[in-house]
């Protein structure tokens, strides 16, 4: 009974996160405030899901962990790859941004 | 205007021909003699847990064996094509330190994975070609992460050409056993473990190694190559 509550506050939250995540995609200004918005929240999102769904259902709870072992393997590291090819195209930074320490790095 | 006309006039054929089609076929209803043939003896002729793999592999054995000389001819035909222009590619830029790292931990995880797929076509959804797939988008992370990294063609065709080679002896086996090509010649065992189904796994795991092998070359002609 228990595992089952916890399990759904889990998936709540996941749920809560990805809402969040996919508002941030509409909302935010640029391409790296977008993705920030889609990779922090859909990360978290979908890791509280896959892990609650295998507290509701212990017979795959190893397997939940392992599928939110590999999205937080995967899933950060792409984002990171799309952030920098964007850098490196010339997608502007928002208007608003006040530091760009990428940038600044590479100008030294 | 006569354009427009003309499309609605097409949609309207088309819906009809859907229609016809719907109609004529209730869903989930009178399957075809052939259909119903494979829902309720597929498993017990076979060994094979998953119809759609023992369909493919053994029911049309002869098919795959041709779908695998059509992707293996597309594959030659891209390298052909390509050897000829070779693209002035532009100055290629290391991937960064994060990429390269995770991409040295998740290589293996993927190719592991793909034999998976491939390994258990019989069993759970999957087989050759999706595995030979997957174990392709292993190497296209190699190239992405390493963009010095080069895999020989000479291993890919020989790969390519071994797998392929096998499965044939594989079908002319069944031939001289069997008096069938491509017929199951192995014992079907129990439905469900690994060790079943005959050939199925055997030919799957050759595909999967030739598809991947296939489809690596392509990555890698189509990766921008300057000499």
């Amino acid at each position: 009974m228990w595992n089952m509550i916890f399990g759904e506050i889990l998936i709540l939250i996941g749920v809560i996160f990805l809402f969040l995540g996919s508002l941030g995609v509409f909302r935010m200004p640029d391409v790296y405030n977008r993705l920030q918005a889609g990779t922090k929240c859909t990360t978290l999102g979908a890791f509280s899901t896959i892990v609650g769904v295998g507290i509701i259902e212990p017979s795959w709870f190893l397997k939940s962990l392992v599928i939110a072992f590999f999205l937080l393997l995967t899933n950060p590291v792409a984002a990171h790859a799309i952030g920098r090819a964007s850098y490196k195209m010339g997608v502007k930074l928002t208007e608003k941004s006040v530091v760009d320490q990428y940038g600044e790095e590479k100008d030294e | 205007m006569i354009k427009k006309v003309l499309i609605i006039l097409l949609f309207v054929l088309l819906g009809l021909s859907l229609y016809s089609v719907v109609k004529y076929n209730t869903f989930g209803e009178d399957k075809t003699v052939v259909a119903r043939h494979y829902i309720d003896y597929g498993m017990k002729e076979t060994g094979s847990q998953n119809i759609v793999t023992a369909v493919v592999v053994l029911y049309r054995g002869f098919d795959t064996l041709g779908e695998v000389t059509v992707l293996f001819l597309a594959a030659t035909a891209l390298g052909a094509l390509l050897h000829g222009l070779r693209f002035k590619s532009k100055e290629k830029e290391p991937s960064s330190l994060i990429v390269s790292t995770a991409a040295r931990y998740i290589f293996p995880l993927i190719i592991l994975f793909g034999t998976y797929v491939f390994v258990h076509g019989h069993l759970t959804p999957g087989g050759g070609f999706p595995g030979g797939v997957i174990i392709a988008s292993a190497f296209l992370l190699l190239f992405l992460a390493y963009t010095q990294k080069e895999v020989s063609e000479k291993t890919l065709s020989l790969t390519e050409g071994t797998a392929g080679i096998l499965y044939v002896i594989t079908g002319l086996l069944g031939l001289v056993m069997l008096n069938s090509f491509l017929a199951n010649f192995l014992p079907k065992g129990i439905p469900g473990k690994l060790l079943s189904a005959g050939i199925i796994p055997l030919i799957y795991i050759l595909i999967g190694f030739k598809v991947g092998a296939e489809m690596t070359g392509v990555l890698r002609n189509l990766k921008e190559e300057e000499k």
